[in-house]
Parts: C-alpha cells; structure tokens; sequence
C-alpha cells in the first residue's frame, strides 16, 4: 500500500494515483485536472490590488467568479501542503534550491537561481496561457481525452524544453 | 457543489497530487529537465502512467455513463507557438505550474519565485490578451479529439491508445529501469549542497 511515509512511489505508482484524480474532477466538479488557470485567478487578485480596473478585464474576470477555478486555486495550494506532508513525513525536506542547477548551469547562489527562477516562471504561463493550459491541462488531461490540439500542445512542449535542456551541462 | 466543498475537494486532490509529485521525484529540477536531456525518464513514465490511467478512467466514465468530456480547442498558432514557449519555461523554471507548488511545499527557496513568475507571466498575458491573440490566433480547429476524426466510439479509441502508450511503457522501463532513475534523483538529495541554505561550492569547470 502506498504510504505518506514511504521514502518513494514509482513513476508508474504516481502516475496511477494522478490518473485516478479525474474521476472525481469529471464526476464532482464537471472539469478535466489542470493546474494553469489557478494563476490567472491569482493575477486578477494581485493585479487588482493595484489597478480597480483589472477585474473588469474579462479574462480576469472569467478566472475570479467562477467556483471551477476556486476549486483549482485550492488544488494547486493543496499540492504545496501534500508535497510539505510527504516531503516532512519521509525525512526528506528540501532547502534553499536543488544541486542539480549548479551542476547543470553554473548558477551558485539562492539570489541567481531565484531570478532565473522568475524569468522561467513567466514564461510558463505566458506560454501555457497562450497555449490555453499547461501539462497537466493540455498533458495528462488532454491526452486522456485524445484532444488533437492537446496532443500537438505536448510534441511543442517537448521540442521547447528539449532545446533549452541542450544548453544545459548535463550532470 | 457549494463553493465551500469544491475548495475543500479541491485541497483534498491537491494533498494526493502533490504526494505523488515529491515520492516520485517528478518534482525535482534535475528529474524533470533530465527527461528532456533523456538521461532521467522519470517524468515521461509517470506522465504516461497518468494518462493511459485517465484514458481508461474516461472510457468507463463517457463509454458507459455518458459523462461529458472536456477537450481543449486545437488553435494550431496558440498551441503550437504557446506550447514551444512553456516548454522553454519547463526547462528555465526546472518545474511545470503544478510542480513549482510541489517544489515550494517540498522546502526548496527558489519556487517561490517561480510562482511569482508565473503569476506575473499570467497577469501580462491578461493585459496583452488582445495584441497576442491577434499575432497567434490562427488555424482553429475547435475542440476536436482523435475520436471525431476516425470512426470509432471515444471509448473504443481511448482503450486503444492507452494499450499502446501501455506497450510503449513496457519497453522504455526494459530499456531504462525506473530504480536507476530514482537513484539518480536521490544522489542529488542527498548533496550536502542540498541543506546548506544556499552556500556551495563552486561549480567545478
């Protein structure tokens, strides 16, 4: 049986259990699992903090009212406390940022990799926003439902990354 | 569903999901631009085993229950374009949108900024949705699935192609065991590096 405990899942565990999370999101919340959208409803929050206008936007506007991407916004927040509870569960908490950065990039200290950190965040979801969802909305999701456009989304996916992971040593 | 259980089920599955993330390692920088350096495949057959668990999933649920699906529109500009630039994003942010909450849960510093990032990356797009789609709005196809193009029932279809990617599965873990693929994600957790707060060594050139 599969345990908080347990130092590790296989990939193929993991990925069973992931799988199994669309029953209740098609049965109970009429939606595919998708994770992008969650920050458009925190954009329209934080952008409106600073601009009363940005809510009337209809992009944002469409993220902040309905309970669809509330019950996104808690699973992307419920994501955080299962890694936390695994991750302190089984000894194996993180610090600072992964040893694998400096081994393939160079990048030595917490400030470094923070910035490139931001800049890759941004283009996340300016590109899984364009693309209209990300890996699990486009991957996991789209692919389960044979959607053309998702699987076209996850080759493009694939060919970016495997051009930028070039640059990178390999460790 | 009342707002207040949708958020409650919302955490509930996002406990689970991001479980999974950090005990397969999925989550780790080096796991996931690994797959895309095809030294680690780690990420690759837990994506797979995700996906051919839903496309079973959905062909009992649409097959015999008639739940509606929920297919994504196939814009070849956007997905196309949009999907080159979120790859670029993987590989720079070493996390996809899900996986950065995982990383910050999981204890490492810099997905927070990731986070920051990509609400940020959300909030320009809002505010440039127009000027961008209008650049990149072309070809759509609209929500069409592989299941309207060939003449089979969605659920005939879908249990075809998870036997396949299932197949596929089978020889990649012949080829690349997943044990040897943890190990290696566990001998970087393992780097003293990993709980200095951020001092390290300098990269050896």
């Amino acid at each position: 049986m599969l345990s908080l405990t347990d130092r590790n899942w296989s990939p193929y565990a993991a990925g069973v259990v992931i799988g199994l999370l669309q029953i209740p999101a098609f049965l109970l919340v009429d939606t595919a699992l998708g994770a992008s959208s969650s920050f458009v409803t925190a954009g329209g929050f934080v952008a409106s903090l600073v601009d009363p206008a940005a809510a009337q936007i209809d992009y944002f506007a469409k993220y902040m009212s309905s309970g669809k991407y509330f019950w996104q916004s808690a699973l992307v927040i419920g994501i955080a406390l299962g890694a936390f509870l695994s991750a302190t569960m089984s000894g194996s908490r993180r610090a600072s940022f992964s040893p694998a950065w400096t081994r393939m990039t160079g990048v030595s200290s917490l400030w470094g990799r923070m910035a490139m950190g931001f800049a890759g965040g941004f283009v996340l979801l300016l590109g899984a926003r364009i693309a209209g969802g990300c890996t699990s909305g486009h991957g996991i999701s789209g692919m389960a439902q044979l959607a053309v456009g998702s699987t076209v989304a996850v080759v493009a996916m694939f060919a970016g990354g495997i051009l930028t992971a070039a640059m990178f040593k390999k460790v | 569903m009342s707002l207040f259980w949708l958020i409650v089920l919302g955490l509930a599955m996002g406990l689970v999901f991001g479980a999974a993330l950090e005990k397969s390692r999925v989550m780790e920088p080096g796991v996931l631009v690994g797959q895309f350096q095809f030294r680690n495949f780690t990420m690759l057959k837990m994506f797979l085993a995700a996906t051919i668990t839903g496309l079973v999933a959905l062909a009992v649920l649409n097959g015999l229950f008639g739940v509606a699906l929920h297919p994504k529109a196939f814009a070849v500009g956007p997905v196309l374009i949009g999907g080159l630039i979120l790859g670029v994003g993987i590989a720079l942010a070493g996390a996809c949108p899900g996986t950065a909450l995982a990383q910050a849960g999981a204890g490492y510093r810099d997905a927070w900024a990731i986070i920051a990032g990509g609400v940020a990356g959300a909030i320009f797009y809002g505010y440039a949705k127009a000027p961008i789609d209008a650049a990149l709005g072309w070809g759509d196809f609209g929500k069409i699935t592989f299941a309207d193009l060939l003449p089979l029932p969605f659920w005939a279809l879908a249990l075809i192609f998870a036997a396949l990617l299932a197949a596929f599965l089978f020889v990649l873990e012949r080829l690349a065991p997943w044990q040897e693929d943890l190990a290696q994600a566990e001998t970087m957790l393992g780097d003293p590096a990993c709980s200095d707060g951020g001092a390290r060594p300098a990269p050896a050139e």
